[in-house]
């Protein structure tokens, strides 16, 4: 059907490093040959596996209501005007959904992973989720400060836990499992925090968030979920926070676990005058235990609008700022923040956030474990990606950016003397075959015979920024869906999920609880299959 | 605590269901366990579901709200400021300690706050009110909407558009400017040549130039019943009631999604299925749409 000729191959999941070579697309897959209709003419471009962003935050009610919160942000924003082919929509800090679609495509993203989802309003994500064109999904499931679980493991009814754990995900048709400052948000229901691992949380008497993270991350090996437990560490933002990830890593050691945006777990100093980065000694950790995964959660200079389950640390971004805050309390579930908030490069701190992120994509050797990020649209938005990429790919310009900041930063952080660029091999690994891996998702990131035929073709171009955001063809499931900036086509993407087994006795236990915890009845709980666009079961299978 | 709302008439599940009766883990004993305080202009019959009630003057709900901001971060304020709300200060101070020593406190407000003098403005004192307290205590406040589905078109127009009302898109993308472009402004000037009518009645609340221009243009009204609006459509087409005999999906105040289940069939078609007709045959014409030379470079 489609033939893609004279390209520079860069498929790191199949060893293929820039080599030229012909690929063939048959009913969305990639075949051996065709007799192709159309024949797209690759010589002197580049071509790459679809983007995979293993951490954003694009639908449901936290987004939702960051858009509420930033209309003078949406006014100034470039707006999508309706066509023939597309919806109307507006980019910027927290994109509407058609626009979100459209902006993933228009830079090579193929495929999407929703970060944050509380069950309880899992059904208004993937809501959300069918109305972003092109792209392929799938969502994380908020477990680390729901009280039903935290009683089990409180108790030591592991195995109860685990089983109320894979109802919950079934409920929620989520695709894994993501713990958000164990213990943290639900102690936040209570003004308070947990910041140590040791420490019981404030409403328990035992439990700590150490319990939580390792009881857990066992619980999704033992479920067999294709992505490891997805973590974003207690203690995020904090000066001297990089104490309480090396922590939370020992109690992790011999578990499979990704360590959601680790810029933000990473800072030395006991105060914000004295913050400073430890990439360095996160990475040094991080190097020698291969069971770990991260994204990096890089940080841009502009404004944004930070949005996470973090409750506690959004109220002291609040107080920090004295901008607008956003609050919700997901009844005994979970909890959400939301504060806008600029980064900006004469502010010392934002300066070493910034050098964070690269540090970590530049000192961790292992590209298959450290992905492309800026956890959307906490660091800053997604489309704003293809920078990242020139910092990474050009010295240089890392050096030039790097003397636009106030003087004092140079003895906070790495970056000056890391010479270290990456190679384009090395990027289609941290926004593609990387992130598909770690999702499990073996179809994707992947252009042998048979995978997906989600594909992205750029000029080569001096101008890295400009190549990476400005892509000559996107081709989603073996249709073009971007030609030259021009939306050809909007197709609808799938939503992965899995259906791992519970016991048939957790409904019964959970229904009176349903009754005494939650406004909601057991019966309208779960989110229909019925509601998702082309939902695509993965299996689960057990974890040696 | 309710401001400027009488969830006794106007939302009488809240109580029981949600913020008085319950009992919990923490709260065992239900409504022993907690202190319920109302704020209004009258004595409604939420009175005496309230522990403490606190009479406002009408139209001085924002200089209360700025009282207690100041109290709460210790600024002096003066006996004339205060008896202006019609309150007096060992009331106002009750009132904060209460709210300081409270574990976990919840402010509901309702349209005698933010539909009176002030609008908005009263609004944004009050959630700010909130905000600040949680250097104290935990404290949360939310609105309390209207009747129907107001938040399930609220929350989906966000998704889609970025906005939540008073949105227009006659450049061909979203625009947001409330007191312009919001429905009522829009009928006043007489700013439309047809009005498509879901689940509301605008003639029954709104003002006599807006309905006059409504009746005076093609209206088309989708409504189980016969309503003001219906009356002087042009078009009124008879659907079944959504939740009673239509399924579908109705989001809650706190914007928590619920999925309706019919109790009866209905021989009428449901919204839905009379807007998807309607589009079928409206594709059925040739596009009117200009082909967008925007490309998405230009986006970002
Ligand atoms: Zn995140």
């Amino acid at each position: 059907m489609l033939r893609i000729y004279g390209g520079k191959v860069f498929d790191p999941a199949n060893g293929i490093n820039g080599q030229v070579k012909d690929i063939c697309i048959q009913d969305g897959r990639i075949v051996d040959t065709t007799q192709a209709a159309t024949e797209i003419d690759a010589r002197g471009l580049i071509v790459f596996p679809g983007g995979v962003d293993v951490h954003t935050h694009v639908a449901g009610g936290a987004i939702n209501f960051a858009r509420a919160m930033t209309p003078e942000d949406h006014r100034r924003t470039q707006a999508f005007i309706r066509s023939q082919t597309r919806r109307s929509g507006l980019g910027g800090m927290a994109p509407t959904t058609f626009a979100t679609g459209y902006l993933y495509a228009g830079m090579g993203f193929t495929t999407v992973n929703e970060a944050a989802v509380p069950v309880l309003s899992a059904r208004h994500t993937h809501e959300e989720l069918n109305d972003v064109p092109i792209v392929d999904k799938s969502c994380l499931v908020l477990m680390a400060n729901n009280e039903i679980v935290m009683n089990l493991m409180e108790a030591g009814d592991y195995e109860r836990a685990k089983h109320v754990v894979a109802w919950y995900l079934n409920a929620a048709k989520g695709y894994g499992i993501k713990a958000v400052n164990p213990g943290g948000v639900a102690a936040w229901k209570w003004g308070k925090d947990s910041k140590e691992l040791s420490s019981p949380i404030a409403g328990f008497n035992s439990l700590t968030p150490g319990m939580i993270v390792q009881q857990l991350a066992r619980i999704v090996d033992d479920l067999g979920l294709p992505h490891p437990l997805h973590l974003h560490c207690n203690n995020l933002g904090a000066p001297g926070n990089i104490a309480t990830t090396l922590d939370t890593m020992k109690h992790l050691e011999g578990n499979r676990v990704h360590m959601a945006h680790s810029q933000y777990h990473a800072y030395g100093g006991d105060g914000w005058d004295t913050m400073r980065s430890e990439a360095a000694q996160f990475a040094e950790y991080f190097n020698a235990h291969p069971s770990m995964t991260t994204d990096t959660g890089a940080v841009l200079f502009g404004d944004t609008v930070t949005i996470t389950a973090d409750g506690p640390w959004q109220h002291l971004l609040y107080k920090l700022t004295g901008r607008k805050w956003g609050n919700l309390d997901v009844e005994n579930e979970t909890g959400c923040g939301i504060v806008p908030y600029t980064y900006k490069p004469s502010n010392l701190v934002n300066a070493v956030q910034w050098a964070v992120g690269l540090e970590l994509l530049l000192l961790i050797n292992d590209p298959w474990r450290v992905f492309l990020t800026t956890d959307h649209p906490n660091g800053a938005c997604f489309w704003r990606y293809p920078e990242i990429i020139q910092l990474l790919m050009c010295a240089d310009f890392r050096n030039a950016c790097m003397a636009k900041l106030p003087a004092k930063i140079k003895s906070r952080i790495y970056l000056p003397e890391i010479t270290r660029e990456y190679s384009l091999y090395e990027i289609a690994i941290i926004m593609s075959a990387g992130p598909a891996r770690a999702l499990g998702h073996r179809q994707k990131g992947n252009l042998a015979v048979g995978k997906d035929a989600d594909l992205v073709i750029y000029r080569e171009d001096h101008d890295i920024s400009r190549m990476f955001a400005q892509p000559r063809y996107v081709i989603k499931a073996g249709e073009i869906v971007i030609d030259d900036g021009d939306i050809r086509s909007t197709p609808e993407g799938r939503e992965f999920m899995v259906q791992p087994e519970f016991d048939p006795t957790t409904e019964d236990f959970l229904r009176p609880l349903f009754e005494d915890c939650y406004t909601m009845s057991f019966e309208n709980y779960p989110v229909e299959l019925d509601r998702i666009e082309n939902p695509t079961i993965q299996d689960c299978s057990r974890v040696q | 605590m309710y401001w400027g709302g009488n969830p006794a008439e106007c939302h009488p599940r809240h109580f029981t269901k949600y913020a008085l009766m319950p009992k919990s883990k923490f709260l065992p004993n239900g409504r022993k366990d907690r202190t319920v305080v109302l704020v209004d202009i009258r004595e409604t019959k939420s009175v005496k579901a309230a522990d403490l009630f606190l009479q406002v003057r009408p139209g001085k709900d924002f200089e209360l709200l700025t009282i207690l901001r100041a109290l709460l971060k210790g600024h002096d304020v003066g006996d004339r400021e205060i008896a202006q709300t019609g309150l007096d200060r060992a009331v106002l101070e009750d009132l904060l300690s209460r709210m300081k020593a409270s574990k976990f406190g919840a402010i509901f407000f309702g349209m005698g706050l933010s539909m009176t003098r002030g609008k908005h403005m009263n609004s944004a004192a009050l959630l700010t009110l909130a905000a600040e307290l949680n250097s104290f205590t935990k404290f949360v406040a939310m609105p309390m909407r209207g009747h129907g589905n107001v938040t399930g078109a609220d929350v989906i127009m966000r998704w889609q558009t970025g906005y939540p009302f008073g949105i227009s898109f006659n450049r061909g993308y979203p625009r947001y400017n409330p007191g312009e472009f919001s429905t009522v402004d829009v009928l006043v000037r007489g700013d439309t040549d047809c009005a498509f009518i879901i689940g509301a009645d605008p003639g029954a609340t709104m003002p006599r130039p807006a309905i006059e221009h409504l009746a005076r243009i093609p209206t088309i009204v989708l409504d189980p019943h016969v309503t003001h609006t219906s009356r002087i459509a042009k078009v009124h087409i008879t659907t079944a009631p959504a939740g009673i005999a239509a399924p579908g999906t109705a989001y809650r105040m706190d914007e928590i999604p619920l999925p309706l289940s019919p109790a009866i069939d209905s021989p009428y078609p449901t919204d839905e299925q009379v807007i998807k007709q309607i589009r079928a045959h409206l594709e059925q014409k040739p596009n009117w749409l200009p082909d967008s030379q925007q490309t998405l470079a230009s986006q970002v």
